[in-house]
């Protein structure tokens, strides 16, 4: 699940780097979503009650529909531009970290068994949520149904939040969508954490500039995915007793990774055998992505109104009273002009601060990581696949 | 140190009283040559200009540039406890985390002390360029005010089409369309009500409504409006404060999109 305890350490220590913004202020701009992700969190969260979620008349699972077909519309409705990268083939050094989810998986599975046998319902909920698998089908589903709200689809080579940073980094996109802070360690320039979460939740948005983050923490760009790595990543093991705040002491003490390791030799840290970290390195600093003129064409398009009701009420299910709103909603916005932005006339922002008084509190500070660490522990955090 | 008199205090309450709808908080600028503040809205589709030259003051002193974070709403409150016929003083050490605002009432019989906290406040400037404008259009602030009010009950965006004549406003939503023109016409006895229109070639641009209602709070600052409008540029309304400087409204048009089509 990204790195280890990183929005913790920005919170504390790059307090400068998050902002929070209104879904209502990215009018006009287009954003890269990381799908996978969010499908797997839809399926985990959207309309769950114990271990029953939403279906079809026919018993299939439609959260990850429902969650992506209302949010996306809601993205469209505020005149957003998503588009929604899959990933492709994880890179050898994930399978590890796959093969154990897939263990995870399993253990949870016998709880799950367990826990309706006792009859717990909290526990039925928490171990029937670790179950979660995101099936070809599911995204299949997905597919369909963006390409049937005319949003375009990209699909990644091999890790979705890498092709989304690269969108951003040739400036196709304005941000990225996920909540997987190894976004930022693709070098992201801009993050946004939080978008695709229901309206109900109130919850604020984050943006994370990638320039401050460096600057908060005093990192340089390949020192902070050395750091990244050293926290624990999906492709190298963590060492045990090394958290966020040890991690940035000792790169910003010893800058390099290898150094790093070097001091920990004999001492009582146990560094994990193997430990691929020039490997992690390089995929976070190369990965496999499409780039310049391999990207296809983004392109928006007007929704099928009969096509998404035939699909999502004939198929699924869905609230035909529902559907239909919600697609006349998007068109209507999509009819009208989009609002300019003055950067685009006057040119870049410069910040100034005060001279005097004393500075707000960061929102994402104490209180905020603890809730997202507790989020962790009870398994509706952003875990993957 | 930095101390400002204005004997027309009201005044600063009806500024902060026009800007508070726009912008949370913003950091007022104090130098030698005045009190000023460029603040923009969260979305950056509006940004105030606001501008007090130190002459305009009754006295007026700055010994190093000074810039405040205040939180807009917070000094509307204070500035809210002061008497219309008030003489205000701004008061602010350098090196201070507070102001203070001191109402003395006209016979001198009441005077009361407001401190509000600064708080340390990044806020995002623009540089703006000097622009000849293609229209200017100067007409009655009242009148500007009451256009935008009724058009919005129809629509929410206003297409603004300045030609040598007059300037039409038009707007269109799901229940009907209206339509306002203001002819340009000269009025010696009372200059306020003139509609003057200076036009180098035709301008239509469209904004949403809801930024010029928030920019038609200025209104109680000046009998007149200034509306200077450019092909694809953002849209000026300024109100002149007599004597004293002016604050100024930058709006950015609505655009057509063209991705958005695409073919099909």
């Amino acid at each position: 699940m990204g790195i280890k305890n990183l929005t913790k350490l920005l919170g504390d220590h790059a307090p400068g780097c998050c902002k929070e913004q209104k879904v209502e202020n990215y009018f006009g701009r287009k954003v890269a979503v990381d799908a996978s992700m969010h499908i797997y969190q839809f399926l985990v969260v959207v309309g769950r009650t114990g271990d029953q979620t939403l279906t079809s008349e026919s018993g299939d699972v439609t959260s990850h529909l429902q969650g992506m077909f209302f949010r996306t519309a809601k993205m469209l409705e505020v005149g957003m531009k998503p588009v929604y990268v899959f990933d492709g083939k994880p890179p050898a050094l994930k399978r590890e970290e796959l093969s154990r989810r897939v263990e995870r998986r399993g253990d949870a599975t016998d709880l799950l068994t367990e826990a309706k046998e006792t009859g717990g319902e909290a526990d039925i909920e928490k171990y029937s949520k670790r179950t979660v698998r995101v099936t070809p089908q599911h995204n299949e589903e997905c597919r369909r149904l963006l390409r049937l709200m005319g949003v375009p689809v990209v699909e990644a080579p091999s890790e979705a939040e890498a092709q989304c940073a690269q969108m951003c980094k040739e400036g196709l996109v304005y941000g990225i969508a996920s909540e997987d802070m190894d976004s930022l360690t693709f070098a992201t320039p801009k993050l946004i954490r939080n978008l695709m979460k229901p309206q109900t939740q109130n919850v604020p948005i984050n943006e994370y500039d990638y320039d401050k983050v460096l600057e908060g923490l005093n990192l340089t760009a390949d020192q902070f995915v050395d750091l990244c790595i050293l926290c624990g990543c999906d492709y190298c093991g963590t060492i045990k007793g090394i958290g966020g705040v040890t991690a940035l002491k000792l790169i910003q003490k010893h800058k390099r990774l290898e150094d790093v390791l070097a001091s920990m030799e004999g001492g009582r840290y146990e560094i994990p055998d193997p430990f691929p970290f020039e490997e992690a390195r390089r995929l976070f600093k190369e990965p496999d992505v499409l780039k310049g003129d391999g990207m296809p064409q983004l392109k928006w398009t007007a929704a099928d109104e009969e096509g998404l009701v035939q699909f999502l009420v004939g198929e699924k299910s869905f609230n035909e009273d529902r559907v239909r709103k919600a697609v006349q909603r998007v068109n209507a916005a999509k009819s009208k002009s989009t609002q300019g932005r003055l950067e685009s006339f006057f040119g870049p922002v410069s910040i100034k601060t005060s001279d005097t008084g004393k500075r707000k509190e960061p929102a994402t500070g104490k209180g905020k990581s603890g809730q997202a660490a507790k989020k962790g522990k009870s398994g509706v955090g952003v875990k993957k696949k | 140190m930095f101390e400002a008199r204005l004997t027309q205090g009201v005044l600063l309450r009806k500024l902060l009283d026009s800007m508070k709808d726009l912008v949370q908080d913003a950091n007022f600028d104090c130098s030698s040559t005045g009190f000023a503040l460029q603040a923009m809205d969260s979305s950056h589709v509006s940004l105030i200009h606001m501008q007090l030259r130190s002459d305009g003051f009754d006295h007026f002193r700055c010994d190093r540039n000074l810039s405040m974070g205040v939180s807009l709403n917070n000094m509307a409150k204070i500035l809210k406890c002061m008497g219309n016929d008030d003489v205000l003083t701004m008061k602010a050490e350098d090196q201070g985390d507070s102001v203070t605002f001191m109402f003395e009432s006209a016979n001198q019989e009441r005077i009361s002390d407001f401190e509000l906290k600064l708080m340390d406040i990044d806020s995002e400037q623009l540089g703006i360029p000097d622009t000849d404008y293609s229209a200017t259009v100067k007409m009655p602030s009242s009148e500007f005010a009451r256009i935008c009010k009724d058009l919005s009950t129809i629509g929410d965006t206003v297409l603004i089409a300045v030609t040598k004549d007059g300037v039409r406003f038009s707007t269109t939503g799901d229940i009907g369309s209206a339509n306002v023109t203001v002819r340009s016409h000269s009025n010696v006895d009372k200059p306020e009500e003139q509609v003057v229109i200076d036009m180098q070639e035709p301008v239509a641009l469209t904004f949403a409504l809801r930024y010029l209602n928030s920019f038609a709070k200025a209104t109680p600052l000046s009998n007149q409006v200034m509306i200077s409008m450019s092909k694809e540029l953002p849209v000026v309304v300024q109100y002149r404060i007599e004597d004293m400087g002016h604050i100024s409204y930058y709006l950015a048009p609505k655009i057509e999109d063209e991705e958005m089509e695409g073919d099909e």
